[in-house]
């Protein structure tokens, strides 16, 4: 189970346009060791989310793919050439920053000339790039106003604007959606996608925010604690997410302790299930099942067990609208479920049910 | 807020209480009132003093002055810029050395404090402290232990080496006295400068110096124009380090109207320190319209 989408993804290393490639890049503060042994291959035109918890190296891995940081050790290629020695300036490399750092005295088109400005394009150029870019990001008739008189979504845009100016060899952004609010920062996220998508550039975003991730990149890096925990596209990771981790992260996974019992039989809270796994009977695993995975149904204390399900009572229920939310109490465990099914609308709390495990809808990793 | 008031003052007579809500602050805020007035007329006194003198137009120094007139403003333009005689080619002279002296002092401290704020900024506040401390060290110094440490510097440099300063043997002093001034101001223009600005510079394809002159510089201006014109003023008012430092050739205005009063107690002198305070306060008023931008007093 662990082999084969490692093979997968080799298989599909072997076709692709390598663009940036990261050999063994490690990074130390002191004795602390930010990013240990980080491998990625990143292809022309692909959009690569770098996405973990705070402290997980990510932003760490984007300054040193910008240069602003060096790595301990490790290479940096770009089509094949190396460049971790290569100034921050010279890399050619265009950043969205946290902040933005949109420049505050100067105005919109000089943020976004500065670039084409350093690498001597002529004025009426300049002049004609700057309309086309904020055309391009739908703010027209801005251009002669100060950095400090737009709004956040636009500052948002100018900063994209100012780092596309240039065609970039490789678009960098830092957590660039994180100041704006909820629905800002999901009509920008198709806006950006849409933008990168036009452009064709390499792109690199760092996000602590698995549905941004999800819903931009066309495929994920989960680190944590400076580790690589997976590499693969959105719906891999959410399927089969590579250890207990991953599988928390992305998503509102319950996590059940269980123990191999035999050949494809797992004991969970006191029930056998027929779980595929390899591992020897007697070792202690994890099984994770995301919260709309869970199916239940109604029973009463002296039914007959059902095969694949763990018996236990509603202990929490909430109406969401479109979708109920409810916690099931399994034992010690609680389990956090979400459907809009019929059997939803018909739970009563304190109600006794068999909660069904799907063999195809969950994941088993060794404790 | 009336409960409030029965019970944190329960002594309170029954004519207090119907009173305004800030009453509880009533007697505190007079003390503090007249503490405050007796502070602003003890630093203003001087000045008006000086301002009204200046106008006198008797030939002596009784206060209040007999009548008015503008003569002694007269004088102090005849001593500045009028015919060459012996003194007013003294008094011109001091005025020079004094406009050359505060404009080396000027760019010297904003030469060093600039590259120096910037350094001690990005080293993440490590140096910071010790840096202050160190430029701080010149102003909790004795003035007059210092003027004579320059003194004996000075004497030994052009003793040992025959190198006759010049200007300089007021300007260092100046520059040392400048510093601190210099350098909180653009400290803290520097703060303001997030080096996510540079490294946004640096990403379009700035060099390291091209950042810092596109960006960190013009973010400083305020701090940088306030600095220039403090080390302006502190190089232009100071008397006594240069009372130690002056020669017969090398002598500023301070100096010269200190002589000139000890010889001579005339209303020229206060004619004349009535035109430096309304030059100190056009150059304060510039400082504050800098540092405060809208918020400014003036």
């Amino acid at each position: 189970m662990s082999a084969a989408p490692k093979n997968l993804i080799n298989e599909r290393l072997l076709h692709m346009d390598k663009h940036l490639e990261l050999r063994g890049v490690s990074k130390r503060f002191g004795t602390a060791n930010v990013l240990s042994d980080v491998d990625l291959t990143i292809a022309r035109g692909e959009f690569v989310c770098l996405l973990g918890p705070s402290g997980c190296g990510k932003t760490t891995l984007l300054r040193i793919i910008s240069g602003f940081e060096s790595a301990s050790s490790g290479q940096l290629l770009l089509d094949g050439q190396e460049i971790s020695h290569v100034a921050p300036h010279l890399r050619g490399f265009g950043m969205v920053f946290q902040s933005l750092a949109l420049f505050p005295h100067m105005t919109v088109a000089e943020n976004i000339a500065y670039g084409m400005k350093l690498k001597g394009v002529a004025a009426a150029q300049r002049a004609s790039r700057v309309e086309e870019l904020l055309h391009m990001v739908q703010l027209p008739a801005i251009a002669d106003r100060p950095v400090s008189a737009l709004s956040g979504g636009q500052r948002q845009r100018v900063a994209i604007a100012r780092a596309l100016a240039v065609p970039p060899k490789l678009f960098l952004l830092d957590e660039p959606l994180s100041a704006l609010d909820a629905q800002l920062r999901d009509s920008m996220q198709i806006e950006l996608r849409q933008l990168q998508q036009q452009f064709g550039v390499t792109t690199v975003v760092v996000t602590h925010d698995q549905h941004e991730a999800m819903m931009l990149s066309d495929r994920l890096v989960v680190l944590k604690g400076g580790r690589v925990q997976q590499c693969d596209t959105p719906s891999q990771v959410y399927r089969k997410p590579a250890n207990a981790f991953v599988a928390e992260f992305l998503g509102a996974a319950n996590l059940l302790p269980g123990m191999v019992r035999g050949p494809g039989v797992i004991e969970v809270l006191g029930s056998a299930l027929a779980l595929p796994t390899n591992l020897p009977a007697g070792s202690a695993v994890t099984l994770a099942v995301r919260s709309e995975d869970l199916r239940f149904e109604p029973t009463h204390a002296d039914a007959p067990a059902r095969p694949n399900s763990i018996s236990g009572e509603i202990d929490f229920l909430r109406d969401l609208g479109a979708k109920s939310e409810l916690i099931l109490r399994c034992g010690d465990e609680r389990l956090r479920c979400h459907g809009g099914d019929a059997q939803f609308q018909s739970a009563r709390c304190g109600q006794r049910v068999n909660v069904l495990i799907d063999a195809e809808r969950c994941s088993v990793f060794a404790a | 807020m009336a409960t409030a008031t029965s019970i944190t003052t329960p002594v309170a007579s029954p004519a207090a209480s119907p009173a305004t809500p800030r009453a509880g602050r009533g007697s505190f805020g007079w003390v503090m009132g007249t503490l405050a007035g007796l502070g602003l007329l003890i630093a203003a006194l001087p000045v008006v003093i000086i301002l009204i003198m200046s106008f006198s137009g008797g030939t002596n120094l009784d206060f209040p002055p007999q009548s008015l007139s503008l003569r002694w403003y007269g004088a102090a333009f005849d001593v500045l810029f009028g015919d060459k005689s012996e003194g007013t080619m003294s008094a011109f002279s001091a005025m020079t050395s004094s406009l050359i002296v505060g404009l080396i002092t000027m760019l010297a401290s904003v030469s060093v404090c600039v590259p120096l704020s910037y350094a001690v900024v990005r080293s993440h506040g490590r140096w910071r402290h010790l840096a202050e401390l160190l430029f701080t060290l010149p102003i909790v110094f004795p003035l007059v232990v210092l003027g004579v440490a320059y003194l004996l510097m000075t004497e030994a440099l052009s003793r040992e080496t025959g190198v006759d300063l010049g200007l300089l043997r007021l300007a260092i002093p100046h520059i040392t006295l400048a510093l601190p001034f210099v350098l909180r101001n653009c400290l803290s223009a520097m703060s303001g400068v997030g080096v996510d600005l540079e490294e946004a510079a640096m990403s379009l394809g700035a060099s390291p110096l091209r950042a810092i002159l596109h960006v960190v510089v013009p973010l400083m201006k305020p701090g940088i124009m306030a600095g220039l014109i403090f080390a302006f003023i502190i190089s232009f008012n100071e008397f006594t380090v240069t009372f130690f430092m002056y020669t017969i050739d090398v002598r500023t205005l301070p100096i010269w109207m200190y002589s000139r009063t000890v010889s001579s107690l005339d209303p020229t002198t206060l004619a004349i320190s009535t035109l430096i305070i309304a030059l100190d306060v056009a150059l304060i008023a510039w400082v504050d319209k800098l540092v405060a931008g809208k918020g400014s007093l003036f």
